[in-house]
């Protein structure tokens, strides 16, 4: 068990009393995010990484990924409290969070929210101790034609299995590497794509993008919707919670199916909330008690949030082993890695093994941390909700664009956040999805040297992504799931020969 | 009032715009095959071209299900809620940029409190410079960061 040896030595790394305040930090910064309208995890994470750049890598990991995990939590509690969801991934929660916690059922809601998002975490923690050097060790036998494919699995994956158009994820796709190409050219130094503007001389910071697509964005259609917190008063009483978690085993199965949906689309960059829906469609359907859905049922909370949770840790599985992240939020904390100086992909297993097992100890300490915190201090949250928008709207936008500020000092990239805000409000509006273009940004540059380095290898030659096995299989499976619903309907157009040609 | 249809055709041609800008940018750096592999620009000018053939595809799929479409995209009064969300926040990055990002926390915090949540003027304006000053002592003392600053802080000798 040399993962196991390697854990250990882990937690040796990560059980330090200043990791552990931090992670309270990061925690209770992660839930105020996830509390807050228009600032959630990746958002969260964008805003404090600047402040982490002169930190040690493990620390700051550690700092990120517990406010990773707060703000999972907190965008739950708002969700089963306010019927607003903190996070796009806790949309499914209120189905069933809301009108438990309507009918007088808050505690038993947010208990079960908590300790099945735990339980999931837990699923994924565990996946990635399991899997990881497994995982890198293959990734060894990698080279750029291997990378290339890989990232184009997880764009293909993106186009077939998102739910919006994929001309819409691929529009959003392509543009986060038009962007991510703007700057200097990592291969000959040049520079490129600045139409003469200074201001783009250094590129465009993915950080920007996600500040404003996710934060001020998010913000403009909170605003639209006209916010009103109609919030059910929650004192967490200890007897209730117990009782609570005696109920949980009850759901074992819904448990277990939820948290295997969840590492899949973790790890695959499906993301949190397609996860948290297809969990919580699946439990509705396999259910007996389907009438129960929508109005209350259990279940309905421990569907989402066990697949919500599951998904958010192993999506720093493909990050951590192979450099793709599986997640918008992951996507960021790689960047991060890559500002830190430390590359991600099976290399940092060998480099930086106190940093790779620091980094998975700490996961574990910090859900565990994440719980207790959240439920100690759900009532203190749930009145930050109770302060007028007039007030918390300004004081996120300030905050937005201070961040903004902070990543690199430059005044141009207050306009660039405003310009990716207004961006962010039509795509969000017009069902573009936004975390491809989060993805694209920061793989960008790696995945154009993957694709010239692959080119000079093979001195011009395409064939060089099915010149072996291993390539032609990723290959293969990424032109199936890119390919996967165009052809179901081109079948199912054939068989019904009658349908009308709508797309040409 | 704006139809959804109107919004799908503006933000795909917006899109499109964007594409062939890439495209055209990365012309001027050459697509082809140089000296050391494939030339800056070949990569940019295929994304580019990607994005601007999904955007067509876009505008072509919202054209023929145009009938699906007419759905209100924004009302009037989620327009008019939107506009007072944005124009104050647009403000406030010119301000920001003319006076340094405290002064126009301050200011912005201030006006939005006093007309959007009906404060009266004296609480606004100590709030908002109170929410300056905390953000001043959070970034500059404890995270050591430093923030854009404008003429404000340059008179009472802040760095």
């Amino acid at each position: 068990m040399d993962n196991f040896a390697s854990l250990l030595h882990g937690f040796g790394v990560a059980l330090t009393t200043y990791h552990i305040i931090l992670m309270m930090v990061g925690v209770l910064l992660g839930i105020l995010v996830g509390v807050l309208p228009g600032l959630g995890a990746p958002n969260g994470v964008s805003l404090l990484l600047p402040l982490t750049f002169t930190m040690d890598p493990v620390a700051a990991i550690i700092l990120l990924t517990s406010m990773y995990w707060g703000a999972l939590f907190g965008g739950s509690t708002t969700s089963i409290l306010f019927n607003i969801p903190g996070e796009p991934s806790s949309v499914a929660t209120t189905f069933d969070g809301y009108p438990m916690a309507r009918q007088g059922q808050a505690t038993q809601a947010l208990t079960l929210a908590f300790l099945s998002a735990g339980f999931g975490a837990l699923v994924g923690v565990i996946l990635i101790t399991v899997l990881s050097t497994w995982v890198a060790k293959f990734a060894l036998r990698f080279s750029s034609p291997e990378y290339f494919a890989v990232y184009f699995l997880a764009f293909a994956s993106f186009v077939g299995l998102g739910a919006a158009s994929p001309f819409k994820t691929i529009v959003s796709m392509g543009l986060g590497f038009a962007f991510a190409a703007v700057g200097m050219d990592t291969v000959s130094g040049g520079l490129r794509l600045t139409f003469g503007f200074n201001e783009l001389l250094s590129g465009i910071s993915f950080l920007i993008a996600v500040i404003g697509l996710f934060g001020i964005g998010e913000l403009m259609i909170t605003m639209e919707e006209g916010l009103r917190f109609d919030g059910i008063r929650a004192r967490v009483k200890v007897r209730d919670v117990l009782k609570t978690i005696a109920t949980l085993p009850r759901y074992w199965v819904t448990l277990l199916r939820s948290a295997a949906i969840g590492c899949w689309m973790g790890i695959t960059p499906g993301g949190p909330t397609a996860a948290s829906f297809m969990s919580y469609g699946l439990a509705k359907r396999l259910s007996r008690r389907k009438e129960g859905f929508g109005k209350g049922q259990p279940e309905g909370v421990v569907a989402p949030e066990t697949a919500d949770h599951a998904a958010g840790s192993s999506a720093i599985l493909p990050m951590l082993a192979l450099g793709v992240p599986g997640s918008a939020t992951a996507a960021v904390m790689m960047g991060g890695l890559m500002i830190w100086g430390l590359n991600p992909g099976p290399m940092l297993f060998i480099e930086r093994p106190d940093f790779v097992w620091g980094l998975i100890a700490s996961m574990y300490l910090g859900n565990i941390v994440a719980v207790l915190m959240v439920l100690a201090t759900i009532p203190l949250f749930a009145s930050i909700l109770r302060i007028p928008f007039a007030i918390i709207g300004p004081v996120i936008v300030v905050v937005c664009f201070i961040g903004a500020y902070t990543v690199a000092g430059r005044p141009f990239d207050l306009w660039l956040a405003l310009a990716f805000g207004v961006v962010g409000y039509l795509f969000k509006k017009l069902d573009y999805p936004i975390a491809p273009l989060v993805l694209a940004m920061v793989l960008g540059d790696k995945a154009e040297d993957a694709f010239r380095q692959s080119m000079i290898m093979s001195r011009g030659s395409l064939s060089i992504f099915w010149s072996n096995g291993l390539v032609t299989t990723i290959m293969l499976i990424g032109l199936a799931l890119a390919l996967g619903p165009v052809l179901s309907t081109l079948f199912g157009r054939l068989t019904k020969p009658k349908a009308s040609s709508a797309v040409a | 009032m704006i139809s959804r249809y109107t919004a799908e055709i503006g933000t795909a041609t917006l899109a499109a715009g964007l594409g062939l800008a890439a495209v055209i940018g990365a012309l001027e750096f050459g697509i082809g095959w140089g000296d050391a592999g494939p030339e800056s620009g070949a990569f940019p000018f295929y994304m580019g071209l990607l994005v601007v053939g999904a955007s067509v595809g876009t505008l072509v799929q919202a054209t023929v299900g145009r009938k699906g479409l007419q759905s209100v995209f924004l009302h009037k009064e989620e327009a008019v809620r939107v506009a007072s969300f944005f124009l104050p926040m647009a403000a406030f990055v010119v301000v920001s940029l003319l006076l340094g990002l405290y002064v126009a926390t301050a200011i912005y915090l201030a006006f939005v409190m006093w007309t959007q949540g009906k404060y009266r003027l004296v609480v606004s304006v100590a709030s908002g410079i109170a929410a300056a000053v905390g953000f001043y002592l959070v970034l500059e003392f404890a995270f050591q960061v430093p923030i854009l600053k404008g003429p404000l802080e340059a008179a009472l000798g802040i760095y």
